[in-house]
């Protein structure tokens, strides 16, 4: 394995986040599981090829996402919009509300949040990486990286607040 | 931008000005204390994602499974496994001594060795007709140099000569021009190897040259004065007896 990096180690420190990562995508355990163990086996095979160790992080997030997009994205271009209409989307949750959540609800309105935004805010919620390697990982401009990340936070916060106001019985299944 | 608690985004330029904003106006500020709690309460949702048990010994399983077959897991590999192999093949046929003795350190291997050498792209270290400056080239570089041409090999032209070596023993190699026609790239045709006797377990008879073909050339050997000489040339056995 390149530069010292044993794949137990990488193994050992990155599965879970991109099992996260994958599961906030597709919402289904099986293609998580699926799409972490194909972004392992192309470390495995090509992961020698990266010749600074400090990228590992941002390479297996950046394969891990191609690999979704190659086998779960809709054929469809999504037009990207200006920054300047994010600014009327406000936060639409209030922390209490928030801390009733469960992961379920979240993952259910990530779901419903427009598709281009939902591997921004996984990643953002995620925490694991930085604006830039978002960026990075999403092969998209910083500043699309932000807008996405803002518009998406704002779909996401208001379709939750809109399920606190739904009656349960009448919300929506997840897509599973 | 949207700020994450907790993270490098504290310190980031982008920020650092919008939170010292927020810390000094007590509305913003309970805006700004609403946002961060609420991004804790939604990242820890998503942090709760578990991953389910056994998929790290799964993922470990497959790479050390997959490990033994990765060399034949794609028809590249495969094809490139099957060149290796016959490369490895070519180099050991093209390295093999003609006769039936086994490889290793002993007379039919050298002189195999030396007809290979030349029938690649040698390279001579000295081009020049003058025998006197081939040997003293040969001698300053440690090999043989104090050798015996026969007559009839001497009247053939000097071309120059080449440094070789045989189990770290230097060898001679004296380049002459038959006459004949030559290829683009040849500078040479008739050859006479000189090594040491004692670098060979099994020299040559000392007084009846040995007569042997060897791939595509005709050699004759023998031993004099403490030293092995093998001449080798395209032809037949009347030819390279005509140099003797």
């Amino acid at each position: 394995m390149a530069h010292g990096l044993d794949f137990e180690s990488v193994v050992a420190r990155y599965y879970e986040p991109l099992y996260q990562f994958a599961f906030s995508l597709t919402r289904a355990e099986a293609d998580a599981c699926d799409l972490t163990q194909q972004t392992f086996y192309v470390w495995a095979t090509k992961g020698h090829q990266l010749r600074d160790p400090a990228k590992v992080k941002t390479w297996l997030f950046t394969t891990l996402h191609r690999g979704f997009l190659e086998s779960y994205r809709r054929q469809t271009r999504f037009p990207q919009q200006d920054l300047e209409s994010v600014g009327d989307e406000l936060p639409a949750i209030s922390s209490p509300l928030a801390n009733q959540l469960d992961s379920t609800q979240v993952l259910r309105a990530l779901a419903q949040v427009d598709e281009v935004y939902q591997a921004p805010v996984a990643l953002f919620y995620l925490e694991d990486c930085s604006y830039k390697e978002i960026a990075e990982i999403l092969a998209i401009p910083m500043g699309t990286v932000k807008s996405r990340i803002a518009r998406g936070i704002a779909q996401l916060q208001k379709l939750l607040a809109d399920d606190f106001s739904t009656p349960e019985w009448t919300r929506p299944e997840p897509s599973e | 931008m949207v700020y994450r608690p907790g993270t490098a985004d504290a310190t980031d330029p982008e920020f650092v000005e919008a939170l010292a904003v927020a810390r000094q106006d007590p509305e913003l500020h309970r805006w700004f204390e609403e946002h961060c709690a609420t991004h804790r309460a939604i990242r820890t949702r998503f942090k709760e994602i578990a991953a389910p048990d056994g998929l790290k010994g799964q993922i470990l399983s497959e790479f050390k499974m997959r490990r033994a077959m990765v060399w034949w897991k794609t028809p590249i590999e495969i094809a490139a496994v099957a060149a290796l192999i016959l490369i490895l093949i070519g180099a050991v046929l093209w390295f093999r001594p003609e006769s039936e003795a086994p490889e290793g350190v002993n007379f039919a291997t050298f002189r195999g060795r030396m007809v290979a050498a030349v029938l690649r792209n040698y390279r001579m270290t000295l081009e020049t007709a003058d025998a006197r400056e081939v040997r003293a080239h040969l001698a300053q570089n440690n090999a043989p140099a104090n050798y015996t041409v026969p007559a009839s090999l001497e009247r053939l032209p000097l071309v120059g000569c080449g440094l070789l070596s045989w189990q770290d023993k230097p060898v001679s190699m004296l380049c002459f021009r038959s006459g004949k026609p030559l290829e683009p790239f040849q500078k040479s045709d008739v050859f006479l190897f000189v090594v040491d006797e004692k670098a060979m377990p099994d020299p040559p008879h000392a007084k009846a040259p040995e007569i042997r073909a060897v791939k595509k050339f005709v050699t004759a050997s023998w031993t004099a004065d403490g030293k092995i000489y093998v001449l080798a040339t395209e032809g037949d056995e009347a030819l390279i007896r005509s140099y003797l």
